[in-house]
């Protein structure tokens, strides 16, 4: 896939994933800054990736019905030649019988896509579709010397009984779900699946039952959070390598989240927004929307700080000096040190009452506390409530979840915040005072 | 590594899955080797098949993130697994019953009861599990947080009693949706994306409706899940404003004039 339709693909699905699908055609494009005409046409390939699924009812989110999450199939979209696509099945399925060599795979092949208009394959062919499938981990090479034979190598799930790999299953969907990144984990449940079956079909007691497949349920999942781990690994490289780097930034809070690359170069400088430069340093993961950041420094050694979905197109830049690197994230971790997302700004400190609710009830209110308020700390304490305090950078990021306790919640310090929350408390209720 | 390798392509695992055939990278041998490093793997698999699977596993290197990646605002103990979930497990396939000693929402030990375990939910908001359970004498449904339950028993259910029970569950769980409009105050458009993360785990869809510059979104949701909807208006404050939905209006009304109430009776504090 070109690596523009690519950046495309995601924004467009994530568009999809937050709306529900639900704007006209017009709308879309418009939003996506793309023509209505390359619109359709991204539609049809992402169907053909999908199969026939609508695409609105595809992010009707429904929590009973499963745990696969339908935008892992992003990352089944890479495209193939036809020739690859017909080669590559018929040496995996080969090589799961028995182990081979180059030279007998050859012969498979050749027999069997006889009757394909395609010309056959040649050894040098097979041999470069053997070392990619041994580079990635698909297959391995027999112990002994030359011609090397190759076996797929599905050691992991062969080794299993059915028992244990119904176990591994549950434990791998467990984590894909909760844990991040997810994708390869998504990958591995998709594949334990099919193992599962296999393992079930060899068996000679016939009890399969097809809610093996959805252990768990899981409530209030962020569908867009796996589309950004797409940039994740390279970008997790680069910071390892020290590299700066340079991308196209289309800040969410524009109305446009891509502009189509324009082929006319006439047109390219008011359509894409300048380039940004940066040494990246560290990934954040926000638990609160399901969001992703990435921060470093200018060449200057500002700290700057992204949303990752809005990065497009990445380039890999000079290297950094390593001291300098350093100097500069040990700069950045004590910035962020008190940051509840990624606020680097002055740093308060932020007290706030909250209510207990009223007996027998249990006291979730400091259940809730206690488990999201990061590291602030509980001072006191007496039947009725108790007092939360935390040290943090800016008011503005703790301000939705403090907000969020509603009436059990109540401000005392700074003065500034606890003034903007009567403000919008009173806000709130005239606009619901007309019902 | 590479999330885009050309074997996880629709179309190759089509063709793949005519001759039942499948593949593992190295890459999704080394996320599952980072995620046996974690204390639940522990609890979730037998020191013999953690074996087996470790020795699959030998020469894959967990990939180094914890030092670039950081995680903010999640739950501090993190919850995300429980040792009771691979028993209940056990006992849901065996499709048998339980004998369960649990706390109440009070926090008080109660008598042991008898049910059988149906589902098991994991809330992304709460970070923490809980079982959905067939009450044997009341024939209720059930729901209890997997940190208030001290034991389970295996207990024998006759076979012919599992899918009625099961039906039964699936009728009284399917309570009736409910649907409210929510608006985005237009002077908070600029927010428009953060707005819709906040309500992205929700069925909705979004209209935007051009002459008046503003956006809607149409929630559904189960009746029990209108808690969280408030705690995600409560969340986003003054940029949205309850359109439809009577219940949520009435709600917001209400938490806003005892908050204000709360406020002016410490304001000379």
């Amino acid at each position: 896939m070109a690596k523009e339709s690519f950046d495309k693909e995601i924004q467009f699905l994530r568009l999809l994933a937050l709306t529900g699908g639900n704007y006209d055609r017009q709308q879309f494009a418009g939003r996506l800054g793309i023509s209505v005409h390359t619109f359709d046409k991204t539609i049809r390939r992402l169907k053909e990736v999908n199969g026939d699924a609508d695409f609105a009812d595809l992010f009707r989110y429904n929590y009973a019905d499963s745990a696969e999450p339908v935008l892992l199939f992003l990352y089944r979209a890479k495209s193939m030649k036809e020739s690859e696509s017909r080669r590559l099945p018929i040496i995996l399925t080969a090589l799961k019988q028995e182990s081979m060599t180059a030279a007998a795979l050859l012969d498979i092949c050749d027999e069997q896509l006889m009757d394909s208009h395609a010309a056959p394959p040649d050894e040098k062919t097979i041999r470069s579709d053997l070392r990619y499938l041994e580079e990635i981990g698909v297959i391995c090479r027999e112990p002994g010397g030359r011609p090397y034979r190759y076996r797929l190598n599905n050691d992991l799930t062969e080794c299993l009984t059915r028992e244990e790999l119904i176990e591994l299953y549950e434990f791998v969907d467990i984590m894909a779900n909760t844990q991040i990144p997810s994708v390869q984990g998504y990958l591995l449940r998709d594949n334990l699946k099919k193992a599962l079956k296999a393992a079930t079909s060899e068996s000679s007691d016939d009890s399969w039952q097809e809610e093996w497949l959805e252990p768990f349920s899981y409530r209030y999942h962020y569908d867009a959070r796996i589309l950004d781990e797409a940039h994740l690994y390279t970008l997790l490289r680069l910071i390892r390598e020290h590299r700066f780097i340079s991308f196209q930034y289309y800040s969410p809070s524009r109305k446009r989240s891509y502009t189509a690359q324009n082929t006319n170069p006439l047109f390219t400088q008011d359509s894409e927004p300048r380039r940004q430069h940066m040494l990246p340093l560290r990934v954040v993961y926000d638990h609160q929307y399901g969001r992703w950041y990435l921060l470093g420094t200018t060449p200057g050694g500002r700290i700057v700080k992204y949303r990752m979905d809005g990065i497009v197109d990445i380039t890999a830049e000079e290297e950094a000096d390593t001291l300098l690197c350093e100097q500069h994230t040990a700069k950045l971790d004590e910035h962020t040190r008190y940051s509840w997302l990624v606020d680097t700004g002055r740093t308060f400190t932020v007290r706030a009452r909250f209510f207990k609710p009223a007996l027998p009830q249990n006291d979730f209110i400091q259940e809730r506390v206690r488990m999201q308020g990061q590291w602030g700390e509980i001072i006191e304490e007496d039947s009725r409530s108790f007092i939360y305090e935390i040290k943090v950078n800016g008011y503005t990021e703790i301000r939705p979840w403090l907000r969020s306790f509603g009436s059990s919640c109540e401000v005392l310090e700074p003065a500034a915040l606890r003034n903007s929350l009567i403000e919008e408390w009173k806000e709130l209720m005239s606009d619901y005072e007309s019902i | 590594m590479n999330l885009f390798e050309k074997i996880f392509s629709y179309q190759l695992a089509s063709r793949l899955e005519e001759t039942a055939t499948y593949t593992l990278t190295s890459q999704e041998r080394a996320w599952l080797k980072m995620m046996l490093e974690q204390p639940a793997a522990l609890h979730a698999l037998d020191p013999q098949t953690l074996h087996k699977i470790g020795d699959c596993l030998l020469e894959e290197e967990i990939p180094q993130l914890q030092q670039a990646l950081i995680e903010k605002a999640g739950s501090a103990d993190g919850q995300t697994y429980s040792p009771l979930l691979r028993p209940l497990r056990l006992i849901m396939r065996r499709r048998q019953a339980m004998e369960i000693q649990r706390l109440n929402k009070h926090g008080q030990l109660i008598p042991t009861q008898y049910g059988v375990p149906w589902k098991l939910e994991f809330s992304m908001a709460r970070r923490e599990w809980y079982l959905l359970w067939y009450n044997l004498r009341t024939r209720a449904a059930m729901t209890t947080r997997l940190i208030h339950i001290q034991s389970v028993v295996e207990m024998v259910l006759p076979e012919d009693q599992y899918e009625p029970i099961c039906q039964r569950m699936q009728e009284i769980c399917s309570v009736e949706r409910q649907e409210a409009v929510i608006q985005l105050l237009p002077m908070y458009n600029m927010e428009l994306t953060r707005i819709l993360h906040a309500f992205s785990c929700f069925d909705k869809r979004v209209e935007f409706v051009a002459e008046e510059q503003t956006y809607y979104i149409h929630l559904n949701f189960a009746g029990n899940e209108s808690e969280y909807v408030l705690n995600r208006l409560r969340f986003l404050g003054k940029r949205v404003r309850v359109i439809q939905g009577d219940h949520l209006k009435r709600r917001m009304h209400e938490t806003a004039t005892r908050a204000l109430a709360r406020y002016e009776q410490n304001a000379d504090k």
